[in-house]
């Protein structure tokens, strides 16, 4: 009898796939409902998204043994519209390409980007819809999978999602940062954002797992072992912790000091909160228990 | 078309790993590959303590997850019930191992594909009986049609009422077993 047929690579994508399409739906947003101060976040956002989601995609191919090996095979893989994986297939064939254009339209980069400008609204608009898609299915991936109870659980797509805006917020401002040393005290605008979606998260993950408590015996035995268990060293001090409550309490401090502090500690935040992103998705997989079946 | 199904008696099995190496054998694995698990538990209490011998194999689930879930579509149940692997379009994305609630199925890193029990389809075909069932020193197992009445295997699941393992798991599984 097998363990866990999965590993890292595909908490890798799980995560990137994540923070890609968050940074999308932030560069969006910023975009959309910011004025001029906002337009290095947009830049950063719509710079990241595509490449992220496109290494997570490398991450998932890699993990495919004979699909890696003769590719060709990988066209069989749209075959079952009852597979998450056939959905989410066409998913990411659509929304990469969308995520490289933006990048190329909010950035200039090539006549591909001038093209683009003319349809900006309609890429935001179609790129946003396909990038809630893709953060979500990846969490109904594992939602369906009847081998571990833990996951299946309509709180996971929803808890995802969450993970994917706060970690695809937190990729963009590294990125604004990096390439606008300036932009600093702009950034402050947007840990209120921070502050928002962690909370959010930071929800769904509390009655995620306590809800799991009382939903199967097998669900039980995997929130046990984050809560009190083998894992919850990491659980609460990766996740919990280093991943949300610490930068939560940056975020409220940037917020209010307004753009008065350091750098250092505006890109820590951030940092800590896609470590917190990676490490959920880890501890999800890895608690994950199949039924007691004798 | 039958339907095929086994039963198995637990009470009967002494744990030898005849069926294991047996399917090994059937099917070219390598040793540290196999389709079927005797797994054991602890039963009873002192004086009438005795461990229990389960034999484990793909329970050819009528609706069944590893199937629902395989993108290719290389997982296919066949006209005789029998779940099967297609190994030209495999990928070896390993979806179905998540899936399946028995954990039942193996990834051949060989071939980059997934596998498991195929209930000896071609043996089956020609008028033949799995390589599991026909090797049992004890004659745990008994295959048969499922939909036959008269068959051994559906004569022996009316007399025990054997079940299914895990019957709420819903997969509707075709291996049962008369445990006690
Ligand atoms: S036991 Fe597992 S591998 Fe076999 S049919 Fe059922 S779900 Fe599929
Ligand atoms: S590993 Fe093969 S059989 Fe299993 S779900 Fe993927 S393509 Fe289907």
């Amino acid at each position: 009898m097998q363990d866990s047929a999965w590993g890292w690579l595909i908490i890798t994508y799980l995560f990137l796939a994540g923070a890609g399409s968050g940074a999308f739906i932030a560069a969006v947003a910023c975009d959309l409902l910011a004025p001029d101060w906002s337009k290095t976040l947009a830049r950063a956002g719509s710079l990241v998204s595509g490449p992220l989601v496109v290494i997570g995609t490398l991450c998932l191919v890699l993990d495919l043994e004979a699909g890696f090996w003769q590719p060709w095979r990988q066209i069989y893989m749209v075959n079952n519209l009852r597979s998450m994986i056939s959905w989410g297939f066409i998913i990411l064939s659509i929304f990469i390409p969308i995520a490289l254009v933006y990048a190329a339209a909010l950035n200039e980069i090539t006549f591909v980007g001038k093209l683009a400008q003319k349809y900006i609204t309609i890429i935001e608009i179609i790129g946003s819809i396909f990038a809630v898609a893709t953060a979500t299915y990846t969490g109904v991936l594992i939602a369906v999978v009847n081998g571990v109870p833990f996951w299946n659980t309509p709180l996971m797509p929803v808890l995802f999602l969450a993970s994917a805006i706060s970690t695809g917020l937190a990729a963009a401002m590294i990125v604004a940062a990096i390439i606008d040393v300036n932009t600093i005290k702009t950034l402050s605008n947007f840990a209120l954002g921070h502050v928002i979606f962690l909370s959010v998260e930071a929800l769904v993950l509390m009655l995620f797992v306590f809800m799991s408590l009382t939903r199967s015996t097998e669900a039980a035995a995997s929130a046990g072992m984050l809560i009190s268990g083998m894992l919850s060293p990491y659980f609460w001090g990766l996740v919990v912790i280093l991943g949300l409550v610490v930068p939560f309490i940056l975020s409220v401090f940037e917020f209010l000091e307004y753009g008065q502090m350091p750098k250092s500690l505006v890109v820590g935040a951030d940092i800590l909160v896609l470590i917190g992103g990676m490490s959920i998705r880890a501890l999800i997989v890895f608690s994950g228990t199949p039924p007691q079946i004798i | 078309m039958p339907r095929y199904g086994i039963a198995i008696d637990s009470t009967k099995c002494v744990g030898c790993h005849s069926c294991r190496v047996a399917c090994q054998n059937q099917n070219s694995l390598e040793s540290n590959e196999t389709f079927n698990w005797i797994k054991h538990r602890d039963r009873g209490r002192y004086p009438s303590y005795y461990k229990e011998f389960i034999p484990l194999q793909c329970n050819h689930c009528e609706n069944a997850p590893c199937q629902r879930v395989c993108p290719t579509g290389a997982t296919y149940t066949s006209k005789e019930g029998v779940v099967l692997v297609n190994p030209k379009t495999c990928v070896g994305c390993k979806y179905c191992m998540e899936a399946c609630p028995y954990k039942m199925r193996i990834i051949d890193h060989r071939r980059g594909i997934v596998e498991k029990c195929r209930l000896c389809i071609e043996l089956v075909r020609d008028g033949g009986t799995p390589a599991c069932v026909t090797t049992c020193p004890t004659q745990v197992r008994i295959f048969g049609d499922l939909d036959d009445p008269k068959s051994a295997v559906s004569i022996f699941i009316a007399k025990t009422g054997a079940q299914p393992l895990r019957p709420d798991l819903g997969t509707i599984p075709k291996i049962f077993y008369k445990r006690s």
